[in-house]
């Protein structure tokens, strides 16, 4: 059996390249937005399924005073969970823009953020300068690994999302072992009785727990007391503007990027790597810019992920987030090959409106939680919808 | 077309041989847990049956049980006719005979248990027949996967977990 | 064929190592750990032979759909679930032994056939994309599975039986007991050969897929799905229906799966109802690609071979991590590390010789075009 015989023998089929090259979604004309109701004018714009959980988040919202639960406490949760995760939906972004497809291998990165907290502990900061510490030390291990990561994904162009989960999952079962098997010592981490190996659960008290959070934090109670007055149920909402900040600062330093001259070769790459080509960009290098930045951004979002939720998790647990991640950018309305800004801010709040509102609600509705069941099904079910689409998502 | 109409006929044809062998198998494989007493049946229309001195019960060639007075013992049983042998001690002192007992057990019942007594001597089936309830017992809540965890992050459940056996 | 007879032994036998590369690597892997681990061969015989009869039949559903050119199914979960909700029925119905096994067999089919039906035809629509979307697909009927077993059974469906149902009155436990239909298939004709346990009648019923595989090779259907693997495209001109071929090969895949599972859970003996299916399908598709299958080509060999090694892997890997780090968690790590990565490698290889073809043909087509425009 000769290789050239094998290859030919297994060629891709045409059909396969023929469905890459269907034209992304047409754009809605002006003549026919003027033709729709205002209703269909709505759907098309912002897609069924987004529709669907908008809707169904008004209506948690709506029904939630009805049922006795309180509305500001959950609003108030609402803002915390956006702060926790929206860098990490935000590195979705430069993958998709540079047409990676969406980053199933976010464990990756997720990796390189524990290595810099673990790492930034262990070294002894503690306070807001471990924080500092923890993104210091993490850059290095993201533009390694995800300048590796690049270098893969940049040889199988066309089947980026499987290979990402696998590479994923087997950075991640690698650094299992990692963690029980590297000289880690500091006491806080390590296991009390053996002292190797770390702790699956790492209380980040005394290190960075909040330190963005407390930055200059909007406390309705506290402010109610300066001024003396009563606010009622409003003193029970409180604002981590540190956290919302720096989303801010990355998101913004995000959306000038994608307007530099590399940001639009950038998106050139991935709404059309031929055209990209032709004009001279070199696509390999701009894909593994994407990939870097990509992993970068997700290894701070776990940092900032783990300021607010006060405690560090090892082990299986980067893979936790993987989905709830990929879901939020494509229900704020991402697509396979395209992605926004507001896509990040709009999905973060409205994926973690209903994962934090659905139990709560429902509990005191029906006394039925069913919300863990529901996350599965709208995270999985919009990824789905997102890959199924044929005329979207051509890469 | 014919040969369309020749394949619907055969795919359910299957459907029907598969829906025969099903209930078949409803049948012939509904379990049952046999329990029997050798306990004394007082006062049935007046009159007392005594519990025996001592059975040992065979079911298909393996000795599942011997009973003393007051015993309790049990076998499981699959299909609806229930056989078992039976060597039965009546008093102290007494050569032990052996009985071949085969009872139909009804299809909906779990648990059946039968006064062995009663149902030797001959006795119409409400007086040795009753039907084994287990007891009620309080137990701890159960950790169910999708509940109580506060902040959603357990994961796809179990889905890639990577651990465990295979 | 006839061409290798000319090529030197030391070359054939450097091309298989290429071939086989993976084989190879878990066949050293197992020479320095079984010493390590400590082990008598009996235990391991034991074990191999026991894990054979329990893994094969759904291994060896994995070729369907590599027959049909769709890559790894991760979606044969599903038919996991399927067997799951059957085999919960069948254990409240308290039928018994193999009648109770046949009997979730056939119930299976409905749930396997409807969910792989499902399946199939999200992956048309996402041609190209069939693995990361049967992957997904799994996520996804999880979730329904969930819905239907923890708040829907018992509630809707009767469950008649409180030691299955959780004490809330809906739902089921996280196990149940599947004692009395276990090892049924497995003792019923066992043979015991120096203190090894032979399941026969499930080495039967895995032989009888296997024949089951190669006859349907042959058939037309069989013939079709093969060209549909090959090209979808010519596969259509020459008027096969792709899109039903496809969905075809998925459901049988799924309804064996289910076959599978259900021969799977009679050997454990009981269900872990929420995570009983979930590793399934990684574990399958990592024998599988042990054997030294690739995403487009597998055959049974691949299966059993695979199953042997992986699962070698799998039973002295903690010991052998014990022995190295003082720590068999390393080792219980090192096996899924490695699980993780072979089927990492075999997508990466897969990948990178699709590209490489494609470039090749695209050469091909520029010389031609040049060939033509110089003439």
């Amino acid at each position: 059996m000769s290789e050239k015989k094998d290859y030919n023998y297994n060629s891709p089929s045409k059909f396969n390249d023929e469905m890459k090259t269907i034209p992304p979604a047409r754009r809605i004309t002006e003549l026919e937005k003027a033709q729709m109701t205002p209703l269909q004018a709505m759907v098309a714009s912002f897609g069924l399924p987004r529709m669907i959980i908008a809707g169904f988040l008004l209506l948690l919202l709506i029904l939630a005073p009805f049922v006795g639960v309180d509305l500001p406490t959950q609003i108030t949760n609402i803002i915390n969970r956006f702060s926790w995760n929206a860098v990490l939906v935000l590195a979705m972004v430069p993958m998709i823009h540079a047409g990676c497809g969406l980053n199933f291998g976010l464990p990756l990165a997720i990796i390189c953020g524990l290595l810099g907290g673990t790492l930034s502990i262990q070294l002894g900061f503690t306070g807001a300068m471990s924080f500092v510490m923890a993104a210091v030390i993490a850059t290095p291990f993201a533009v390694i690994l995800g300048g590796g990561y690049g270098l893969l994904l940049n040889r199988i162009k066309g089947g980026e999302m499987m290979i990402a989960t696998y590479v994923g999952f087997s950075v991640m079962s690698f650094f299992c072992m990692m963690w029980l098997l590297l000289p880690y010592s500091s006491p806080t981490m390590v296991y009390g009785l053996s002292g190797n190996g770390l702790r699956p659960t790492i209380s980040l008290d005394g290190f960075y727990n909040q330190v963005l959070a407390r930055f200059l934090e909007i406390d309705f109670a506290k402010i109610a007391a300066a001024l003396h007055i009563g606010l009622g149920p409003l003193e029970r909402i409180r604002i981590p503007t540190g956290s919302l900040i720096a989303f801010a600062v990355l998101a913004f330093l995000m959306w000038a990027f994608l307007h530099t001259k590399t940001g639009t070769a950038m998106t050139a790459v991935g709404s059309n790597p031929t055209f990209a080509r032709a004009a001279g960009i070199n696509v390999d290098r701009v894909r593994m810019l994407s990939v870097i930045m990509s992993t970068w951004l997700g290894a701070m979002g776990i940092l900032m992920y783990q300021q607010g939720f006060g405690f560090m998790q090892l082990y299986n647990s980067p893979n936790n987030l993987t989905m709830p991640t990929v879901a939020a950018i494509l229900i704020g309305g991402a697509s396979v090959n395209k992605a926004s800004i507001p896509n990040v801010i709009i999905g973060t709040i409205l994926f973690q409106g209903i994962v934090t509102m659905t139990p709560t609600v429902m509990n005191s509705a029906i006394h039925i939680d069913m919300s863990e069941v529901i996350r599965i099904i709208v995270s999985n079910g919009m990824v789905l919808y997102a890959l199924t689409r044929k005329t979207e998502g051509a890469k | 077309m014919k040969a369309k109409t020749r394949r619907i006929l055969f795919s359910l044809l299957l459907v029907l041989i598969l829906a025969v062998i099903a209930a078949v198998m409803m049948v012939i494989g509904r379990g049952h847990t046999v329990y029997f007493d050798n306990k004394t049946l007082e006062d049935y229309q007046g009159q007392e049956y005594k519990a025996f001195e001592k059975v040992v019960v065979t079911v298909k060639g393996e000795q599942v049980a011997k009973l003393n007075k007051r015993d309790r013992g049990m076998a499981i049983w699959i299909g609806q006719n229930f056989k078992m042998t039976l060597e039965i001690t009546e008093k102290k002192g007494d050569e032990p005979r052996v009985q071949e007992v085969s009872i139909k057990l009804p299809y909906s019942v779990d648990g059946i248990v039968v006064n062995l007594p009663a149902y030797l001597a001959g006795l119409p089936e409400e007086a040795w027949f009753s039907e084994f309830v287990p007891a009620v017992t309080e137990e701890p809540e159960e950790e169910v996967p999708g509940e109580g965890g506060e902040f959603g992050l357990e994961g796809d459940l179990g889905l890639e977990d990577g651990l465990g056996d295979i | 064929m006839n061409k290798k007879k000319n090529i030197p032994a030391g070359k054939r036998l450097l091309e298989l190592a290429q071939n086989n590369t993976v084989p190879i690597m878990f066949i050293i892997i197992c020479a320095i750990f079984i010493p390590m681990a400590g082990f008598t061969p009996s235990y391991l015989m034991n074990e191999i032979v026991t894990r054979m009869g329990r893994n094969l039949f759904l291994v060896l559903c994995l070729l369907f759909p590599i027959m049909a050119g769709m890559g790894l199914n991760f979606a044969m979960t599903l038919g996991a679930m399927g067997a799951e909700i059957a085999i919960i029925l069948v254990a409240d119905w308290q039928i018994w032994g193999i009648p109770g096994v046949v009997l979730a067999m056939i119930l299976s089919i409905p749930f396997s056939a409807f969910l792989g039906f499902i399946c199939g035809t999200l992956q048309n629509m996402a041609k190209g994309r069939e693995m990361i979307t049967s992957y997904i697909i799994n996520f996804f009927i999880n979730g329904w599975y969930m819905l239907v077993v923890l708040y829907i059974m018992g509630s809707i469906i009767p469950i008649l039986h409180p030691s299955i149902m959780l004490p809330r009155g809906y739902g089921i436990r996280n196990t149940v007991s599947l004692l009395n239909m276990r090892q049924c298939l497995d003792d019923l004709l066992a043979i015991r050969i120096m203190g090894v346990k032979i399941p026969v009648l499930t080495f039967i019923l895995v032989g009888l897929l296997c024949l089951f595989i190669v006859w349907f090779r042959r058939t037309k259907l069989g013939q079709d799905m093969r060209a549909v693997g090959q090209d979808m495209e010519v596969a259509k001109a020459a008027g096969i229906n792709v899109d039903r071929t496809r969905i075809i090969s998925v459901v049988m895949s799924t309804v064996f799966a289910g076959f599978g599972m259900v021969i799977y859970l009679q050997n454990m003996g009981n269900l872990p109802t929420y995570s009983g299916h979930a590793q399934i399908g990684m574990f399958c598709i990592a024998a599988l690609l042990v054997g030294g299958a690739s995403v487009e080509k597998a055959g049974i060999g691949n299966a059993f071979l695979g199953v042997i090694l992986f699962h070698m892997m799998f039973i002295v890997a903690p010991g052998a991590g014990a022995f190295i780090t003082g720590d068999s968690m390393v080792g219980e790590y090192f096996r899924v590390f490695l699980s993780y990565g072979v089927i990492t490698v075999a997508l990466i290889m897969y990948e990178a010789k699709k590209r490489m073809a494609k470039s090749q043909t695209g050469r091909e087509l520029a010389e031609a075009q040049v060939k033509k425009e110089d003439a």
